[in-house]
C-alpha cells in the first residue's frame, strides 16, 4: 500500500496531464485516479486543484463531480466525464451538458479554446452542501448548490448560471477585473452578458426575443420573482413581499454606493453591474438580430483589451474604439455601441455631448433596419450619417487645438511664475 | 446564548443583502438542542480561521457567513468565514444552524 503511494507521488504533473490526455479511456481513468487517490492522501484540495488546473492541452474536457451534500470538494465522487455514460443524476448531466455548451459556444463563436484560451479542463461540482443557495466559481472549478427548496431550488438549471460562472473564469485569464467597485460590477457584467448570449446562441434566438434574464429557473414555483436579474429592465426581475425589490441601476444617475466589503458585495458588484448589462441589452437591439454577432464580438475584444483596474468610462471607450475597429468609424455597430452607453448615463470620450445624442438616435433609428433587411431610406441615413460623422471630426480637431492652446499657456504660466 | 447567522455575497447576493439574518436564543431550544449547539459553538471558535492556503483570492460568487455569539450579555465573539475559506468546525456549525 505504502508502495503504491510512493509511485503515486512520484508521478509529476506534467506526465499525469499527458496520460489524462490519451486515447485509451482506460490510461486517462488510471491517471485519473491517480491524481484523485494522491490529492486525497495529502488530503490537500490546493494539490488538487494545482493538478488539473494547470492542465492545459485538455481541449475544455468535462468532469462533473458529486458532493454528496457534502462541502469537501476533494470528498465529492466522480459522476460523470467525457468518457462513461451520461449520469441519471439530472444535476451531473445539466451541470455537464451546460458546461458543454458554454464550451462550444467559446470555442465556435469567439474561437477561444476553453477558458483559459488553452483547452483548460473543466470541472463541476453539483449537490455541494445542505440546502446551499448558491453557485459559485472557486477560483479553479465551478460548484452548484442544490437550493434550499424553500427559496431557491437547484442552480444547475439556468444555462445561463453555468456560462456566467465559467465566464468569471475567462475575465481572470483575460482582464483580471478587481472584484470591487465598478471594476468588480463590470467583472459581474460580463458574466451576465456571457451568460444570456450563450443561452440565446444555444436557443437560437434574436435579441428582440430573448428573455435577458439571469436565473430565471433558480427560484421555487412559490417565489415571486422573474430571475436574479434582468439586463433588459435591471431594477424590475423582482418586487415581493420577502426580498422587496431589486435594488439594481439601469442607469448612472441611481449607482449605488456600498461599502467594500463583504457585507457591502464589494461596493455592490452585483448591483451596479445593471448598468454596463444595460448598455449591452442596447447595444444587442440597436444592431438588432443575434446577440453573438457583433455585439459579442464587440464586447469580448474590449474584455481582452481591459485590464484589472478598468472602470465603466474606460470600458466605454474600448467598446466604442473596438467597435470602429471592428466595423469601420461611423458604422451602425459603432453608433450603437455609443447610442447605449449614452442611454445609460455614460459619455463616450472625444465625442461630443451633443453630436453623440444626435449620433445615438440615428444609430438607434438606423441599425435595426439593416439586419431585419429592410433598407428602406437607408442611402438618406447614411448621408445624415456622413454628415454628423463630419460634424464630429471638425468638434474633435477643435477640442484638440482648444487643449494644445491650454497646454502652451499653462507651460506659459509655469515658465513665468 | 444567542446564535445569529448572517449571509451575504454569492450569486443572488442582491437577495442576501434584504433577508434578514437567521437568530436562534439557546434559552428557547429543548435541552439536548441548546447542548449541541453549544458544544458546536466552541468547536467553531476553538477551530479558528480557515487555514490559509485555502484562500484562493480568486473566488466569485462565493457567499460569506458572520455568525454571532452572546453569551448572556457576557461577550460576543463574532466569527466571519467563506464558502471558499472554512474550517470544519465552522462548517458543522453552519449547517446546524441551517437545517434548525
Ligand atoms: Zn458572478
Amino acid at each position: 500500500m505504502s508502495r503504491t503511494r510512493r509511485v503515486n507521488c512520484i508521478i509529476p504533473p506534467h506526465l499525469l496531464d499527458k496520460l489524462l490526455d490519451s486515447e485509451h479511456t482506460g490510461v486517462r481513468k488510471a491517471a485519473l485516479d491517480t491524481m484523485l487517490t494522491t490529492a486525497r492522501l495529502r488530503g490537500e484540495r490546493g494539490l488538487r486543484a494545482s493538478f488539473v488546473g494547470a492542465a492545459s492541452a485538455g481541449n475544455g474536457r468535462r468532469t462533473v463531480f458529486d458532493c454528496q451534500q457534502g462541502r469537501l470538494l476533494p470528498t465529492a465522487t466522480l459522476a460523470q466525464s467525457e468518457d462513461g455514460a451520461a449520469s441519471t443524476d439530472e444535476s451531473v448531466r445539466r451541470a455537464f451538458d451546460g458546461l458543454g455548451t458554454t464550451r462550444d459556444f467559446y470555442r465556435t463563436v469567439l474561437q477561444r479554446n476553453s477558458v483559459d484560451d488553452r483547452g483548460m479542463r473543466l470541472d463541476g461540482y453539483v449537490h455541494f452542501d445542505v440546502k446551499f443557495n448558491n453557485a459559485f466559481w472557486d477560483g479553479r472549478q465551478m460548484v452548484f448548490g442544490d437550493g434550499d427548496g424553500t427559496l431557491f431550488t437547484d442552480f444547475t438549471r439556468s444555462l445561463d448560471v453555468i456560462a456566467h460562472e465559467l465566464t468569471h473564469a475567462v475575465t481572470e485569464f483575460t482582464a483580471g477585473l478587481a472584484y470591487h467597485g465598478q471594476s468588480g460590477a463590470l467583472n459581474e457584467s460580463m458574466s451576465d452578458v456571457f451568460g444570456s448570449v450563450v443561452k440565446q446562441w444555444s436557443l437560437n434566438q434574436s435579441a428582440e426575443v430573448a428573455d435577458w434574464l439571469i436565473g430565471a429557473e433558480v427560484f421555487t414555483p412559490e417565489i415571486d420573482a422573474d430571475a436574479l436579474r434582468s439586463m433588459k429592465a435591471p431594477g424590475h426581475a423582482y418586487d415581493n413581499e420577502l426580498f422587496g425589490k431589486d435594488p439594481q441601476p439601469d442607469h448612472m444617475s441611481h449607482f449605488a454606493h456600498l461599502p467594500d466589503n463583504e457585507r457591502g458585495d464589494f461596493g455592490g458588484v452585483h448591483i451596479n453591474s445593471g448598468i454596463p448589462n444595460k448598455a449591452f441589452y442596447l447595444t444587442a437591439t440597436n444592431i438588432g438580430g443575434s446577440s453573438w454577432g457583433a455585439p459579442a464580438l464587440i464586447w469580448y475584444e474590449s474584455l481582452k483589451a481591459s485590464s484589472i483596474d478598468t472602470q465603466f468610462q474606460g470600458f466605454a471607450d474600448t467598446t466604442h474604439q473596438k467597435a470602429e475597429e471592428l466595423y469601420g468609424a461611423g458604422s451602425n455597430e459603432q453608433l450603437a455601441v455609443l447610442a447605449a452607453w449614452q442611454e445609460v448615463g455614460i459619455q463616450v470620450s472625444g465625442v461630443p455631448a451633443g453630436v453623440a445624442r444626435d449620433l445615438g438616435r440615428a444609430g438607434r433609428n438606423g441599425a435595426p433596419g439593416r439586419t431585419a433587411g429592410q433598407d428602406t431610406g437607408g442611402a438618406a441615413r447614411d448621408d445624415g450619417l456622413t454628415a454628423l460623422n463630419r460634424q464630429i471630426d471638425a468638434l474633435a480637431s477643435q477640442v484638440a487645438s482648444l487643449s494644445k492652446a491650454m497646454t502652451a499657456m499653462q507651460r506659459e504660466h509655469v515658465t513665468r511664475g | 446564548m444567542k446564535v445569529t447567522l448572517e449571509k451575504h455575497g454569492g450569486l443572488a447576493a442582491a437577495i442576501q443583502l434584504r433577508l434578514p439574518p437567521k437568530e436562534l436564543d439557546s434559552a428557547a431550544l429543548p435541552a439536548n438542542d441548546a447542548a449541541e449547539l453549544a458544544g458546536l459553538v466552541a468547536e467553531a471558535v476553538s477551530a479558528g480561521p480557515a487555514a490559509e492556503e485555502d484562500r484562493p483570492g480568486r473566488a466569485r460568487d462565493a457567499m460569506s457567513y458572520t455568525i454571532t455569539v452572546e453569551e448572556d450579555g457576557r461577550s460576543t465573539t463574532v466569527l466571519t468565514q467563506s464558502d471558499t475559506a472554512m474550517s470544519p468546525g465552522f462548517a458543522a456549525l453552519l449547517r446546524w444552524l441551517e437545517t434548525h
